[in-house]
């Protein structure tokens, strides 16, 4: 039963880091992909006949953003996984990421 | 040439093969979601994939010499074979490996010819436990570490097998919800358009990451046979020309796509929309990644396909085939003790004809015969480009799906 409380506790934090990074980041696309149609007006949102919503520029300033922190955190684990290939890890430590030795 | 050569040859010819059916058969848990929502064509799907598995193939320099440790022990603790297996130029130990691989393939090959997602590293696993056994006896297999940390067949491949589809299809759930919660409101056509960038590059990721986690292990194997015949001695790296020519196997094996799978997951489990495949993608990726960050690699496969049955829960009013799903998770439950068998079964067969080169000779030349008479079988109901997105509820007389899908449609009662 060792074996199963030790699993579980790493489990628990996949689950948990998974939730965030896995739930949230396509929570995020999709907070972009809205503000993008908010920016976009016109079709990009459902309206009734006649009545195209006005175009509003700050949702597209918004909708880069979300995009911009999304392709981050992608990038930061593209670096994860090639850090860890060549013997490195990914720290937090600085609250930055840096790249150490393991 | 020795006995102990050509076996060394045998076990890199037949690894190498491995490798490949590890491509094709995983191809699915990437691409599938991309190829049935149309945000990638089937061709270019599954190339950029295979692209994808080199590069990440070629990133995983990590030493992955001691793969066998986590479920038999044929190997010390730092990689080098064990010492009473080397008699007769390491022919013991290289026997039970031949013997593990071939249960292996058989086993990936069998279910790729049912369109069944399952996992490679379980096959290859479930062969090496069955060659173990049949060779060295239950002493020879580490069940379950010796309780200090997480190890063991039991430590490493049942329990986290067991929990990754429902961590998985919990994450992608979540995600899939928040996804329909937020874009409810904006015009479907331009959702659509939005979510397929957002697939193609959480695909990509889960692509890499997969080259970067599967290929290790052929790499690990075959250095290992190196090392127990004599032809290696570095415990710290492996040879370049092997992880060359395993990153190559992987990657040819994956663009050649396993269509058949794909074809389940893509448009069997669920219907996938975009913003589904997002969030299933999304959603493997996380959990692909975190878990081999923190020391504890969940299988590909159990993740991408929690993920994307996920994806169905989490929308609502999204088809979701349960008994497809029954009929994987059946399949994963007896992929190690099935691997397992023919394992044992064909380490025995060599055995009784000598341990050595005749015995070698003929398990291989079954496993040539084997997957010739399965790949041959699989050209009566061909699935491929043409084809893989067709309708799963075979309404269309040309539709040439699987008959084991149409096998299933009789038993689900679906209105054509």
């Amino acid at each position: 039963m060792h074996t199963l409380s030790l699993v579980w506790e790493d489990l628990w934090k996949i689950t948990v880091a998974s939730l965030i990074l896995g739930a949230g980041l396509p929570a995020l696309f999709a907070v972009g992909i809205r503000s993008l149609a908010y920016g976009t007006g016109g079709d990009a949102e459902e309206h009734g006949a006649g009545i195209a919503p006005a175009p509003h520029p700050i949702g597209r300033a918004l909708a880069g953003l979300c995009f911009a922190i999304v392709l981050l955190v992608v990038g930061l684990g593209i670096v994860l996984i090639v850090a860890s290939g060549f013997g490195q890890e990914l720290s937090f430590d600085s609250i930055y990421p840096t790249i150490q030795d393991k | 040439m020795t006995t102990a050569t050509v076996l060394l040859v045998l076990v890199v010819v037949v690894a190498l093969a491995f490798d490949f059916t590890n491509g094709f058969h995983d191809t699915a848990n990437a691409m599938a979601t991309s190829i049935a929502t149309g945000a990638l064509t089937p061709r270019v799907a599954v190339v950029l994939c295979g692209v994808l598995n080199l590069v990440g193939a070629f990133l995983s320099v990590e030493v992955a010499l001691t793969v066998t440790n986590a479920v038999v022990k044929i190997q010390t603790s730092d990689g080098l074979p064990r010492p009473e297996l080397l008699t007769g130029g390491g022919s013991d130990l290289l026997l039970i490996v031949l013997a593990g691989l071939i249960g292996g393939i058989t086993w990936n090959l069998l279910t790729w010819l049912l369109g069944l997602p399952s996992s490679s590293s379980h096959a290859l696993f479930g062969g090496l436990i069955g060659a173990t056994l049949a060779g060295l006896g239950t002493s020879g297999v580490n069940w379950n570490g010796d309780g200090s940390k997480i190890d063991g067949v039991i430590g490493k491949v049942v329990l986290p097998a067991l929990m990754s589809p429902f961590i998985a299809g919990l994450v992608a759930a979540l995600g899939t919800w928040l996804v329909y919660r937020i874009t409810a409101g904006v015009a479907a056509r331009f959702t659509e358009k939005g979510f397929r960038w957002g697939q193609i590059g959480s695909a990509s990721l889960v692509s890499l990451a997969h080259g970067t986690n599967d290929a290790q292990k052929t790499m690990g194997v075959i250095t290992l046979g190196l090392i127990a015949s004599g032809h290696w001695t570095d415990t710290e790296n492996i040879p370049f020309w092997v992880k060359a020519s395993c990153a190559i196997a992987i990657a040819a094996g994956t663009s050649l796509g396993g269509w058949r799978i794909i074809r389940t997951l893509g448009k069997g489990l669920v219907e996938i929309t975009p913003p589904q495949g997002l969030a299933a993608e999304g959603a493997s990726g996380a959990v692909i990644l975190i878990s081999s960050h923190l020391g504890l690699p969940l299988s590909t496969t159990h993740v991408a396909t929690g993920s994307i049955l996920g994806s169905g829960v989490g929308r609502p009013g999204a088809v979701v085939r349960w008994p497809v799903a029954v009929r994987m998770v059946a399949a994963w439950l007896i992929t190690l003790p099935a691997a397992g068998l023919v394992g044992a079964l064909t380490w025995y067969v060599a055995d009784l004809l000598g341990g050595g080169l005749l015995g070698a000779l003929v398990i291989t030349g079954f496993l040539v015969a084997v997957s010739t008479a399965m790949f041959l079988h699989s050209r009566k109901a061909p699935v491929h480009p043409g084809n893989v997105n067709a309708e799963w509820d075979g309404a269309n007389p040309d539709d040439p799906a699987l008959p084991a899908v149409q096998a299933l449609q009789t038993e689900q009662h679906l209105p054509a």
